[in-house]
């Protein structure tokens, strides 16, 4: 399957260690690869350079939401067809790409969202289990999004949801900001399976649970700061 | 008037005055300006006749005047401090657009001259 067209946006932070296998194998698809750096102090930037990826720097650390915006306003810019975002501590799998984005292809979604509960591929730690299906009631409360997997950094969009979307929480939050606008904006959604590594690396580097609280947080204040 | 009295007083004029010449060089906009003047006059009127508070304490059904201008300064302190909160976030997306701006325009410069800037 071709993947022309199909750019992968990669927000990274101090990600030196995994980077390097997450471009790898992403290089393989033949998608085009944008790494955004968040102002890493380690090599991240030069693995990301080295491994063919564009990479966009941030002067100053933003956060990964305001990465990800960074990355999709990018890949407007250059014509893509398709956004797709990564994330860059190893714990998606490049061979889930395909399936990611044909709903779009075949035109039945503008946007289609990862979701590591359709399908038992992956083994998720209890805890993270649990707190990632709070999340999904939150979700179901705050957003009316009827989804499975609210908080999986794998998701491919349209050129038309993509343009529509304006992430404006800079940090975590970014995630239910962006279901809200998937609401708002009427684009037409679909989940697909995928797999979530639960390596050490993504375990240490990942979000721990007490965070969520203040992701929560972030995200109903941000409903109303314009 | 006690020398309490006369030194409240005395700030009070001066940060009226000084709220006056910030609003006249368009340091402050006009309707905080409004809100600090309201402040500062109640503060004076509260220095110049403190049986003013126990009026009002007592309309509101509370103990003493003191306790009164209490809670209206802890009050006045959080809706401050809300307001600052979210002026800083504000900010804050203002400095994500900037950033994000130089990323984006200067991976195009990069793509258009690429020997240039590697030769450095």
């Amino acid at each position: 399957m071709s993947l022309a067209g199909i750019f992968v946006v990669v927000p990274a932070y101090n990600e030196a260690e995994a980077i390097g296998g997450v471009l790898e194998e992403l290089r393989r698809t033949a998608a085009t690869i944008v790494v955004v750096d968040d102002c890493s102090t380690d090599a991240t930037a030069a693995i990301a350079r080295a491994a063919g990826a564009t990479v966009l720097r941030h002067a100053v650390n933003r956060g990964q939401g305001a990465s990800l915006q960074t990355g999709i306003r990018y890949a407007l810019t250059r014509g893509a067809k398709i956004v797709v975002t990564f994330d860059s501590d190893g714990q998606h799998d490049a061979a889930d790409l395909a399936a990611l984005v044909a709903p779009i292809r075949a035109g039945r979604a503008e946007v289609v969202l990862g979701s590591r509960f359709l399908e038992p591929r992956s083994a998720i730690p209890p805890a993270r289990r649990l707190l990632l299906k709070l999340a999904v009631v939150f979700t179901r409360i705050t957003s009316g999004m009827r989804v499975t997997d609210a908080h999986n950094g794998l998701r491919a969009l349209s050129r038309r949801a993509a343009a529509s979307i304006d992430i404006k929480l800079d940090r975590m939050a970014h995630a239910s900001e962006l279901m809200d606008q998937i609401r708002r904006s009427r684009l037409s959604y679909a989940e697909v399976a995928v797999s979530v590594r639960y390596t050490p690396y993504a375990r240490r580097k990942g979000q721990r649970g007490v965070h969520a609280l203040r992701v929560a947080f972030d995200y109903l204040v941000g409903r109303w700061v314009r | 008037m006690t020398n309490f009295q006369t030194i409240g007083l005395t700030i009070a004029a001066i940060l009226i005055a000084a709220t006056f010449a910030a609003a006249a060089a368009r340091a402050i906009n006009r309707r905080a300006a409004l809100v600090w003047i309201a402040v500062w006059i109640a503060a004076a009127a509260a220095i110049a006749r403190p049986a003013l508070t126990m009026t009002v304490a007592h309309f509101l059904g509370i103990g003493r005047g003191a306790d009164l201008v209490f809670y209206c300064a802890i009050l006045f302190m959080l809706i401050a401090f809300f307001y600052v909160y979210l002026r800083f976030k504000r900010l804050e997306r203002e400095i994500t657009t900037i950033v994000r701006h130089l990323a984006i325009r200067d991976s195009v410069a990069d793509a258009e001259a690429p020997p240039e800037r590697s030769s450095r």
